[in-house]
């Protein structure tokens, strides 16, 4: 188990935000945990409808979601990763 | 007495250059303070002011303008102005007090440099002008502000916030430390004299005092305006520099230093002036819009300046215009919703009539930003206090020190921009801070931001609290809190109700 930040780019939000994230925590968890300090603050859900998947930041926002029960220790993140958050 | 005129003795007493015949050009003049272009000392001997100046002229105008300015300030305290006067516009008052007293503060430091390293007589001569040009300013600004102090304490962040390690003043300095403090004099000049004074200040000095003296300001009008008169007259110390640099191959150089320190000064600019001209004045009062200001006074003035000095617009030009309509209004509502790490009291200033005149003045304001105010006025509406300050941190930029933050909506344009180096992940807020961190990593690499240190352990506990005591809240003045109490939502449960 080890926390570390990441940098949250939630879909319709004007920040970018730090979060604390763990790396048991499953892509839901991260969605969850980045979207606790935007959503119902100043930003709305981008489609409520619908979860919010994680993937990793690139410049034409083209990479594929994480599974939604896959861990963070799975992936390849660490220390300031940048991530989207939003829905397909 | 006769007095000889000045145009007689003038050519003789700024010809001081002489042959050292005791230590070597380069002891006398070390390249690393006073030119690693290795432009010839004899190209510097040709540099000519542009204005002339006797010591005798100097203080005699120096002195007019002093007894103007203070003679209003005597004046408008005896009134009951600024106990009556908005919140929101005590706001930019305490905000530009302490923004601009680190900044006079630190530019006499540089002309100092000046003074001493510099291998044009010439230049030396109005630099030591220009010391005494900074420290009035220091003085003035300081000595009003802490007329402001009985009133409300943030004033005192004028004096104090210099040294402070809230996130503004850690902004403020790390540019100053940046452009004015730690390269050579040519550099600097280029960056502080041409980037900053001939490039910005224009925008901050006289479109603020306009708004000002559309206040009933008069004291803080006339003090900018005083304070402009020094700025736009030292500020062409770098026009015959750059002339000489580009003369000499070196335009690339100038170049290069004049892109770095206008996007530096421009990003600070933008919060200084950009806010206050389109949030913070009341809207019967706004003279024009930020915008339109940057356009008269940057895009159409400045850009026919550099023209004429033979150097281009920056790189990034048709990014800066994007800049112009997406900074400003980014920090605006970071700073509103972070308003507890500040020491002035934001006004949201997004009722019907503001945001009618702001989608007028940026279009596509009420779908961007427009959005992101209708969160936050739906809370103030229905009494959700606890939901309308920030909670969490932002990321911040490792450059300019400021959150980075964009359009939001569907246009989502926020986005970080990350570059390595020994190992590390650094974050900036926009291709130009990388840009200018990737020139010179080394320089740059070992500076925290805030939020570096929350993780660093130089916070310690890394809690909310602690973290607005490092930064001066709680302990210089109260953080900062709505200007209105939230009078501008309206709604039948205004939060006012259950004001903060």
């Amino acid at each position: 188990m080890a926390k570390f930040a990441v940098l949250s780019r939630l879909q319709h939000d004007a920040h970018i935000r730090v979060v604390d994230i763990d790396s048991e925590f499953t892509m839901d968890e991260v969605a969850q945990a980045c979207a606790a300090p935007a959503v119902g603050y100043q930003t709305s859900h981008p489609d409520p409808s619908k979860p919010l998947r994680i993937r990793l930041t690139t410049k034409d926002d083209s990479a594929a979601p994480f599974p939604r029960g896959m861990k963070v220790k799975e992936t390849s993140m660490k220390h300031y990763e940048c991530i989207d958050i939003f829905v397909e | 007495m006769t007095m000889l005129e000045r145009s007689a003795w003038y050519d003789i007493a700024r010809s001081t250059n002489w042959t050292p015949r005791f230590v070597s050009e380069n002891e006398l003049f070390p390249p690393e303070q006073s030119d690693p272009y290795g432009i010839p000392i004899s190209e510097w001997e040709t540099y000519d002011e542009p204005y002339k100046v006797s010591y005798r002229e100097y203080v005699g105008v120096q002195r007019e303008k002093d007894a103007g300015a203070y003679s209003v300030k005597a004046a408008l305290l005896r009134s009951k102005y600024y106990e009556e006067v908005e919140q929101g516009y005590l706001s930019m008052l305490k905000f530009n007090y302490a923004a601009s007293v680190p900044g006079e503060y630190a530019a006499c430091f540089p002309e100092g440099r000046m003074a001493r390293f510099s291998k044009a007589p010439s230049m030396r001569n109005l630099a030591t002008f220009a010391i005494l040009d900074e420290l009035r300013h220091t003085q003035i600004l300081l000595y009003f502000a802490h007329q402001l102090v009985t009133l409300d304490r943030q004033f005192d962040w004028a004096a104090e916030g210099l040294n402070s390690m809230n996130w503004v003043s850690m902004a403020g300095r790390h540019a100053m430390e940046d452009l004015l403090h730690s390269r050579d004099i040519v550099t600097t000049s280029v960056m502080l004299h041409l980037a900053f004074e001939t490039g910005l200040t224009n925008v901050q000095m006289i479109g603020l005092s306009r708004d000002a003296a559309n206040m009933g300001d008069y004291t803080f009008a006339n003090l900018i305006t005083s304070i402009q008169s020094d700025e736009a007259r030292h500020a062409q110390i770098g026009t015959p520099l750059v002339e000489i640099m580009v003369r000499n191959g070196k335009k690339a150089e100038a170049q290069q230093a004049m892109d770095i320190g206008f996007w530096r000064i421009w990003r600070l600019f933008a919060l200084v002036a950009g806010i206050p001209m389109d949030y913070w004045i009341p809207l019967e009062k706004r003279e024009r819009s930020f915008k339109e200001y940057v356009d008269e006074f940057v895009v159409k003035q400045f850009e026919r300046q550099l023209r004429d000095l033979g150097l281009e617009k920056p790189w990034y030009w048709e990014y800066f215009l994007g800049d112009v309509e997406r900074h400003h209004h980014s920090q605006q509502g970071g700073i509103w919703s972070w308003r507890f790490t500040v020491w002035w009291n934001p006004d949201a200033a997004v009722g019907p009539a503001e945001r009618a005149w702001l989608e007028k003045k940026y279009p596509g304001w009420n779908a961007t930003y427009g959005k992101y105010w209708d969160v936050i006025t739906d809370n103030a509406k229905h009494g959700r206090k606890e939901k309308t300050a920030a909670v969490g941190m932002p990321c911040v930029c490792n450059m300019c020190q400021i959150t980075v933050a964009n359009r939001g909506g569907k246009e989502w344009e926020a986005r970080v921009f990350q570059s390595e180096h020994n190992g590390r992940r650094y974050n900036f807020c926009s291709p130009v801070c990388q840009w200018i961190f990737d020139l010179e990593p080394e320089r740059y690499a070992d500076f925290d931001t805030i939020v570096d240190r929350l993780y660093n352990g130089e916070i310690d506990p890394a809690s909310p609290e602690n973290l607005l005591k490092f930064m001066g809240i709680g302990v210089l003045s109260e953080g900062g809190r709505d200007a209105r109490d939230f009078s501008w939502a309206g709604g039948e449960r205004p939060l006012a109700a259950a004001a903060e």
